[in-house]
């Protein structure tokens, strides 16, 4: 099909808007977090698209050593609360995606639960704010403030409807003469879960996974009401990093947003594979 | 090796009777067809005697015993689903050998059979690849194979080779056929396709609604039909069915008093010379020439050895063949001939 030049440029303007209102932001970022401070504390016209003099100062002023122009000496560094969000997350998640996936299994196969799994959602209704209130004083009284696997738990317990929700369509998906056929060539049930279900299910439970585990690392307030000092999250460390006498460090900022953003980048590119594939592909005759 | 048996079994999904009521024996060793529109139960005969279902009344029995707390994997009853059903993230050899490993069969033992199965259907190039990799026609092999592969009691297949085009569909129907007398084993074989069922089965039940409404060698129900249903599921082209009022002019004999509708084989339809009817279609197929007929508005099909010089538009004569009439009542119901 041929196409005017016009519509070709509007075409190429329209595309690299799109890409500017999403990367501009993440260039900043990554700019920002190789400047040293005289660059982003530099007010308005200073500004420059790229660092003029590369730096690691930030990094090594988030851990803790010297080398920075900055005066201020910070709280915490910020090697423990990556060590909390990696936790917190990654069982959170865990726990999200098999009671999730059990749960969706067994609704989606056996009509287990009946209507009570919309019940499963109502944790979503509310304001975030208002379950918070009460979560906080249970955890207080098990104990579970400031801990990694009480913020594990919760963000299993949060994030679980999503899993849910997703896996619920991919299993209703499934062809059943799949389980069937396997059924009837000697397998029990829980042999025709572990061996057929779950890796034809791969790819899905790989995307539920990316994208509950994103939820949980990117969580802000639950972090900041249930933890105070040991094992406060990145984004909740990001926050206090600021000083009366500098205001927000964007530096330090950026180059923690830099490391926040690798494992989920990670977890997406060594998923990639899974995602394109189709669930059932070859599987049934066309 | 097994006889398999339904007892007044009635299975509901809902308020769906998808089966009811059904009484049916496949003798051992049978190639037994269930023959029926879709949705007509027939597939759903298949999920209870794999135990994928269970009755809502009556019993199953196999071998004469009954299966009602037998499980699926206990069965030991091999199917081929309509969809085929491969495990996708398998190979083909994986697909086939399943059966045996998920029996704990010995490994010398699970080679030599998919070794010999594998040969049997012509796949054995191909079982490296995953389904995904292969054609419609080598899906449908390795599928029928996986059934194959093991020792089951009976094998079961829900139209298995419907995907595949005509001419591969005739080989793979005789081929099966073959098979099926080589194994020894009763084959039970959903279709909705006529000629399929009468060409490869010993016997077969016509499905409507749930119900079986005839049972009996595809010989026998195409020559006694028990009713104006089964009547016009099996011959193409279909059974003309006609009220008497009109059947008597083509000089029917011995009609019983209480026929309503005759019945007669577009081949049992003799054409010749007079003004009875109008010919409104000629179709020669080769060897045979069907005719479209149109008697005082009814349509009537026709068929004729050879290419008769016929054409549209011209008046013709119509007779029955001797012995060759169906009458049938009111309800539908065949009358016997005297």
């Amino acid at each position: 099909m041929q196409r005017s030049l016009s519509f070709e440029i509007f075409r190429y303007a329209a595309i690299f808007t799109f890409l500017a209102l999403s990367l501009i932001p993440t260039i900043w970022m990554i700019s920002m977090a190789f400047k040293p401070i005289a660059e982003w504390q530099a007010s308005g016209a200073d500004l420059t698209w790229w660092p003029e003099n590369p730096t690691l100062d930030n990094f090594r002023f988030i851990f803790g050593e010297s080398g920075s122009d900055l005066i201020v000496a910070l709280e915490r560094t910020a090697g423990r609360p990556i060590l909390a969000s990696l936790l917190a997350a990654t069982f959170g998640t865990l726990i999200a995606m098999v009671a999730g996936t059990s749960a969706a299994y067994g609704l989606s196969r056996f009509g287990a639960g009946g209507n009570l799994p919309l019940a499963l959602i109502q944790l979503r209704i509310f304001p975030p704010m208002a379950v918070m209130i009460p979560v906080m004083i249970m955890w207080a009284f098990l104990g579970l403030i400031d801990t990694w696997y009480g913020l594990a738990l919760i963000y299993g317990i949060v994030t679980m409807p999503f899993s849910f929700w997703l896996m619920k369509t991919f299993f209703d998906d499934m062809p059943r003469e799949i389980e069937d056929a396997a059924l009837v060539e000697g397998c029990s049930r829980w042999r025709v879960f572990l061996k057929i279900t779950l890796p034809m299910m791969r790819p899905a439970l790989a995307s539920s996974a990316l994208f509950v585990f994103i939820l949980n690392w990117s969580d802000y307030l639950i972090a900041l009401l249930l933890t105070t000092r040991d094992w406060v999250t990145i984004p909740v460390y990001m926050a206090s990093l600021s000083s009366s006498m500098t205001g927000q460090l964007y530096g330090a900022k950026a180059a923690l947003g830099l490391i926040a953003a690798v494992p989920p980048v990670i977890m997406g590119i060594a998923i990639q594979k899974q995602l394109v594939r189709g669930l059932t592909f070859g599987a049934l005759k066309e | 090796m097994a006889s398999i048996s339904f007892r007044n079994v009635t299975k509901r999904y809902g308020d769906v009777v998808a089966v009811d009521d059904v009484t049916l024996d496949i003798r051992d060793n049978a190639f037994f067809c269930l023959f029926g529109p879709p949705l007509s139960g027939k597939s759903t005969i298949l999920k209870l005697i794999l135990g994928l279902e269970q009755p809502d009344a009556g019993e199953i029995l196999i071998d004469g015993r009954p299966v009602t707390h037998v499980s699926p994997a206990q069965r030991n009853v091999a199917m081929v689903f309509q969809n085929l059903a491969l495990f996708p993230h398998m190979t083909a050899l994986e697909n086939v050998r399943f059966p045996l490993v998920e029996r704990r069969m010995e490994p010398e033992h699970i080679r030599a059979r998919v070794a010999d199965v594998t040969e049997k259907l012509h796949i054995g190039h191909i079982l490296h690849k995953p389904p995904a990799q292969l054609s419609g026609g080598e899906r449908q092999r390795v599928a029928i194979a996986r059934a194959l592969v093991r020792d089951p009691v009976a094998y079961l297949m829900d139209d298995p080779i419907s995907a595949l085009d005509a001419r591969l569909r005739e080989e793979t129907r005789v081929e099966l056929r073959r098979i099926q007398r080589e194994m020894g084993k009763t084959l039970v074989y959903v279709t909705h396709d006529q000629e399929e069922a009468m060409s490869v089965a010993d016997g077969m039940a016509v499905f409507e609604n749930g119900r079986v409404r005839q049972t009996g060698t595809p010989e026998d129900l195409y020559r006694r039909p028990n009713s104006t249903y089964v009547a016009g599921m099996l011959g193409a082209p279909a059974m003309n069915v006609l009220p008497m009022e009109l059947a008597v002019r083509m000089q029917v004999a011995d009609a019983p008093d209480r026929a309503a509708n005759l019945g007669v084989r577009p081949e049992n339809l003799r054409v010749g010379l007079g003004e009875l009817a109008e010919i409104t279609e000629v179709e020669p197929l080769g060897g045979f020439t069907t005719l479209g007929l149109s008697l005082e508005g009814t349509d009537l099909r026709a068929t004729l050895r050879g290419q008769p010089k016929f054409t549209a538009g011209q008046k013709v004569g119509l007779t029955v063949d001797p012995g060759r009439a169906h009458f049938f009542d009111a309800g539908g119901a065949a009358i016997a001939a005297h």
